[in-house]
């Protein structure tokens, strides 16, 4: 009995502490908006940048994660603050998109990143609607030219061709495979297109044993068990290079490959996205390499030639697209690897050799 | 209802022969060239099915444990991804310690709070007399909101338990390595079947738990506390519940991902229904859904079909749905489930 | 009206409110106890639902589909079924008005909007016509049947705007053939879209009005139609039901109808009246949702309605919250549970805030009747 009363005292004090509290705050609270942002606004001409993730985390270890640290970098070469200057919002649900843009808008930002292929209407609605606002769209390709919104795009084809060339030449029996991400997201498709012909490029008899996640889209990056399962049963299959690329599924078969028996020696693995031995230290027994996009930088350089050039690049904007270095493998891939890949890596910058996909 | 049971015995026999067969078969004879039978028998299809089973069969017990002594348990998943979440921070938390103690550190943790969350459904059901549908819902939610809300997505967790050969058993071809190459909790999942079998159908606690469930009335009256085993074997629910998550955690992935349940408590919802609420008909029917996850990836992997993945992607649900309406005829639950029980004379 | 009528009331509008307060208190520990600051995560929440014309048009956009997705739930529940299958169901629905939506070039819009919307709710009641007919003749239960057509929903659904694979596959039949790679349909025509009741940028659509009146319409037919009688009968004893005469398998299958015709309803309203096309990123989350907005109206509904409001009101000022506060917005879901925890289970609020119960007669919500019949 006493112990309900304690309770019952307990609970008591705290919803009388919040009343207080509440009474308190109850001025400041009917005019936030107003209170945050006009000295801003008024202020010189000053920079804000606001980045709207695509469903999913900031820190994803994957491309939220590399367009907020090309935030971060230009922000900090601007001596922004965080919180105030720049800063991100998570997207909860697909259908929140134009509402997490409008939050930046209403709150007086003037760059806004959107990462992800999937915000591409919702940005060129934006950037319509208020022509003064800079947009970067990560992922978006603009097949109309807004002079406020650059569509920052990569040939993931070709770095995923580099991966494949790669893959085929370490392979020792002829099997190798991707776990991939969906195929309803375009520069997915791009790296698994890329990636099997320039394994073909090598060794026109390679197999290739590949596969898109099964489910619906918002799961589809997100499912590291799938991830790790698909990657054991194509080691299961003889395969012994597995790509994974597809947010943390990739991520999943890529740690599946690195606690698999002979990693590293016998069977590797291929990031994506990102140089992924700093992202995914879990997965270095295995990873020799990563198809990189360039989203860190390119962002960076985006922000910055806005923020000192004033300048607000129109249309596609193509970043760099690369294998990332080979880490710990830097000895043990061969001298002749190394140098075919420089070779198809020249010849696809100077357009002689093509990945033949997206024709 | 004894004659159906017989029969299905049957069935899954000869089923499991079959199988036996087709996989030495397919995969240490010429029969390997062909491509079909490598997709439905090849070691990898089978492997994967074993694999995808697991965090079903845990699921699936855990509601057996629970439905048979009358509580309605649909808050499966949200106890499994609990487990999960305690599993990756004790992992996290102890990444410093040895390999071994801090797997099994995350094990134990797992299991703490599954039965924890168990100790909450079994309170809000039976003390707060909750409906126990709500109650499974506010254990989802709950699960999912806390775990994405304390998830610190910068930890990592390092290592994962590896497979354990069983000496001698392991050298045995295509079984071997199918059955006796596996990591820990793998074979904790199948002995479990085994030991809650025995439990539930040969021991006092099984019968006195599954009177609770038929005719809670008949067992108080010869002096069974009723609400006691609830809360029991509610607790043990949850804790194999926890065990999937950390199977998930700690021997598949190696990390934590919101959600990363990814609807598998569901699924053993329906597994243990599929299976008329018996730990090895569950597990029959987990296998069946894990063999058809391994189908439909094998024929994605080996690209022989023009057909639409998307249609090779229901082949799960769609071979569920055709088995649960097909040959199971209708189930029959534990009858006093989902109701109160208040012993005679009590009230508020 | 006498004081115990009057008690009684009291009593049914003090334990929701205590409930909901208590929740958001226990919100706060939590988030006091992890280094959050409480008082500015509530402050922007209230900013992003109720603090501008703006929010309150978010609020009212994010409650819509909930009423309709809740109803379903809550029909289903009537008649002691548990529809796990909204959110398929909201799938189909919106798959199915697109169809309508983008053919048809030229019908003038009094045919073509109903048309549409029509299409979504036969979509939504041919998926739920599914479980109630196989429960009814095979046994098989529908928390399983709806749990799988909710992922053969949606891999449906993606197959019908898929853009075509990479293995040679045909693309789907609603894709849009000017969108190159992408996987999504056209815009549905001028003339199937919802108008608006306020246009951008508050963008509120005629479909609240609907879903408003389909909680009327729902209210009259479970509590004021021998339909409603027989359906709550069989949901409380179908036993009882079948010696009363009540054709118990009917029931369920028509049950099951309307609940999928209410959700595949929602579907078409989102998608004529917000998104104006589909595209595989739009999920069924509402739909499970609507289990909790079943649950928190305790099948009523009118408390579906105020239930919908309510979760409509924590997702808007969602984003709000962790811009303004850097609160993560996650504890939007640990404040859901609670509530729903709370109004559940009314022992737990009379006795931390020492209620008496004004009569026996009102006791804890019961909507299952277990997975017997």
């Amino acid at each position: 009995m006493s112990n309900k009363g304690v309770t019952v005292l307990l609970s008591m004090v705290l919803v009388l502490a919040l009343l207080l509290s509440a009474c308190t705050v109850a001025a400041p609270a009917g005019a936030p908006a107003a209170q945050t942002q006009p000295p801003a606004a008024e202020a010189a001409p000053s920079i804000k940048i606001g980045l709207v993730t695509d469903v999913g985390r900031v820190n994803d270890r994957s491309f939220n994660q590399s367009a907020w640290e090309g935030v971060v970098q230009a922000a900090q070469q601007l001596g922004l603050k965080e919180g105030e200057d720049y800063k991100y919002i998570e997207t909860q649900d697909s259908k929140d998109y134009a509402d997490n843009i409008q939050q930046f808008i209403d709150a007086g930002f003037n760059v806004i990143v959107t990462v992800g292929f999937a915000l591409g209407e919702a940005t060129i609605a934006a950037a319509k609607e208020n022509p003064d606002i800079y947009f970067i769209g990560v992922d978006q390709f603009q097949t109309e030219v807004l002079p406020n919104l650059t569509g920052l795009v990569f040939h993931e084809d070709q770095s995923g061709f580099l991966a494949g060339a790669l893959a085929a030449q370490l392979s020792k029996t002829g099997i190798i495979a991707a776990v991939l991400g969906t195929d309803l997201v375009p520069p997915v498709v791009a790296f698994k297109e890329g990636y099997e012909a320039g394994a073909r490029y090598i060794n026109p008899d390679i197999r290739i044993i590949s596969t898109y996640h099964p489910g619906e889209i918002a799961q589809a990056f997100t499912d590291p068990e799938w991830g790790a399962a698909t990657a054991k049963q194509a080691l299961d299959q003889g395969a012994d290079v597995i790509f994974g690329a597809g947010g943390i599924t990739g991520n999943g078969a890529l740690q599946e490959v690195a606690s698999a028996p002979g990693a590293g020696t016998d069977v590797f693995c291929i990031g994506v996205d990102t140089d992924q031995w700093e992202t995914l230290p879990a997965a270095r027994p295995c990873l020799v390499s990563s198809a990189m996009k360039m989203i860190t930088p390119s962002v960076t350089e985006l922000i910055l030639k806005y923020a000192n050039e004033g300048v607000m690049t129109a249309g596609n904007y193509f970043g760099g697209a690369a294998l990332a270095p080979f880490h710990d493998f830097e000895d043990k891939i061969p001298q002749e690897v190394k140098d075919k890949l420089a070779e198809i890596a020249a010849a696809l910058e100077d357009g002689s050799l093509s990945t033949g996909y997206g024709q | 209802m004894q004659r159906t049971l017989r029969v299905t015995s049957y069935i899954a026999i000869a089923l499991v022969v079959f199988f036996v067969l087709m996989a030495f078969l397919v995969n240490l004879t010429p029969l390997s060239e062909n491509t079909w039978l490598r997709v439905f028998f090849s070691v990898s299809a089978l492997n994967f099915t074993l694999r995808a089973s697991v965090p079903l069969i845990l699921g699936a017990l855990c509601g057996i444990l629970c439905e048979r002594t009358g509580i309605i348990n649909i808050g499966i998943e949200g106890m499994m991804l609990a487990g999960a979440f305690a599993a990756f921070v004790a992992k996290t938390s102890t990444n410093h310690w040895p390999l071994m103690p801090s797997l099994l550190f995350g094990v134990a943790i797992a299991l703490l709070v599954g039965g924890l969350m168990g100790l909450l459904h079994a309170i809000f059901s039976i003390r707060y007399r909750m409906d126990q549908i709500i109650s499974g819902t506010v254990l989802i939610i709950l699960a999912g909101g806390v775990s994405a809300y304390l998830f610190d997505r910068n930890a990592v967790a390092q290592g994962k338990f590896g497979a354990v050969a069983i000496p001698g058993l392991s050298q045995i071809p295509v079984l071997g390595e199918v059955l006796f190459t596996n990591p820990p909790l793998t074979y904790t999942a199948l002995i479990l079947v085994v030991v809650i079998h025995i439990g539930l159908f040969y021991t006092r606690w099984g019968l006195r738990s599954r009177a609770c469930g038929e005719h809670p009335r008949a067992a108080d009256t010869v002096g069974v506390n009723v609400n006691r085993f609830r809360y029991m074997n509610t607790v043990l629910g949850g804790m194999l519940a926890g065990l999937a998550g950390g199977f998930l955690v700690l021997e598949a992935v190696g990390q934590f991902q919101e959600g990363m349940t990814a609807g598998r408590g569901f699924i053993s919802l329906a597994a243990m229904i599929f299976g008329n609420w018996m730990p090895f008909g569950a597990m029959g029917a987990a296998l069946l859904f894990g063999y058809t996850q391994a189908l439909q990836n094998e024929l994605l992997l080996a690209g022989v079909t023009t057909v639409p993945r998307q249609f090779v992607s229901m082949i799960p649900y769609v071979v569920t749905i055709v088995a649960v309406s097909g040959f199971v005829g209708r189930v029959r639950p534990p009858a006093a489930e989902g109701k109160v029980y208040e012993t005679e004379g009590e009230s508020e | 009206m006498s004081l115990s009528t009057l008690r009684r009331i009291g009593y049914m509008v003090l334990i929701p409110t205590l409930a909901v307060f208590s929740a958001l208190l226990l919100g706060a520990i939590v988030m006091w106890i992890f280094g959050d600051d409480p008082l500015a995560a509530y402050r922007g929440l209230w900013t992003g639902a109720f603090g501008s014309p703006r929010a309150w048009s978010t609020t009212i956009r994010k409650m819509t589909p909930l009423i309709l997705t809740g109803l379903s739930v809550a029909v289903a529940f009537k008649a002691g079924l548990f529809n796990i299958g909204a959110s398929g169901q909201f799938l189909i629905g919106s798959v199915c008005s697109v169809a309508v939506g983008v053919n048809f070039e030229g019908l003038p819009a009094f045919v073509h909007l109903p048309l549409a919307l029509l299409a979504g709710v036969a979509g939504g009641v041919a998926w739920g016509f599914i479980p109630g007919v196989l429960k009814v003749f095979t046994g098989a239960h529908e928390v399983i049947v709806t749990i799988m057509l909710n992922y053969v929903a949606s891999l449906f659904a993606a197959w019908t705007v898929y853009a075509g694979g990479t293995q040679g596959q045909t693309p789907g039949p609603l894709w849009d053939r000017t969108a190159g790679a992408i996987s999504r349909t056209p815009e549905v025509f001028m003339s199937a879209r919802l108008p608006w009741i306020v246009p951008e940028p508050y963008r509120i659509h005629w479909g609240v009005a609907i879903a408003l009146l389909m909680a009327l319409i729902m209210w009259w037919i479970i509590f004021k139609t021998t339909l409603g009688f027989s359906t709550r009968t069989v949901g409380a004893n179908s036993k009882a039901a079948r010696y009363a005469g009540i054709n118990v398998r009917w029931i369920t299958i028509l049950t099951m109808m309307i609940a999928g015709g209410l959700a595949g309803m929602a579907g078409a309203i989102e998608t004529l009246g917000l998104n104006h096309r589909f595209a595989p990123e739009f999920t069924g989350g509402v739909g499970f949702q609507g289990i909790t907005v079943a649950l928190l109206g305790q099948t009523n509904p009118i408390g579906v309605v105020l239930a919908a409001f309510l979760l409509g009101a924590l997702e808007a000022g969602a984003a709000r919250m962790q811009f303004d506060s850097g609160v993560a917005a996650d504890i939007i879901q640990v404040i859901q549970a609670l509530v729903l925890a709370f109004v559940a289970a009314p022992l737990i609020i009379r006795q931390i805030y020492r209620i008496r119960k004004p009569s026996d007669q009102i006791e804890a919500t019961v909507v299952s009747t277990g997975w017997g019949r």
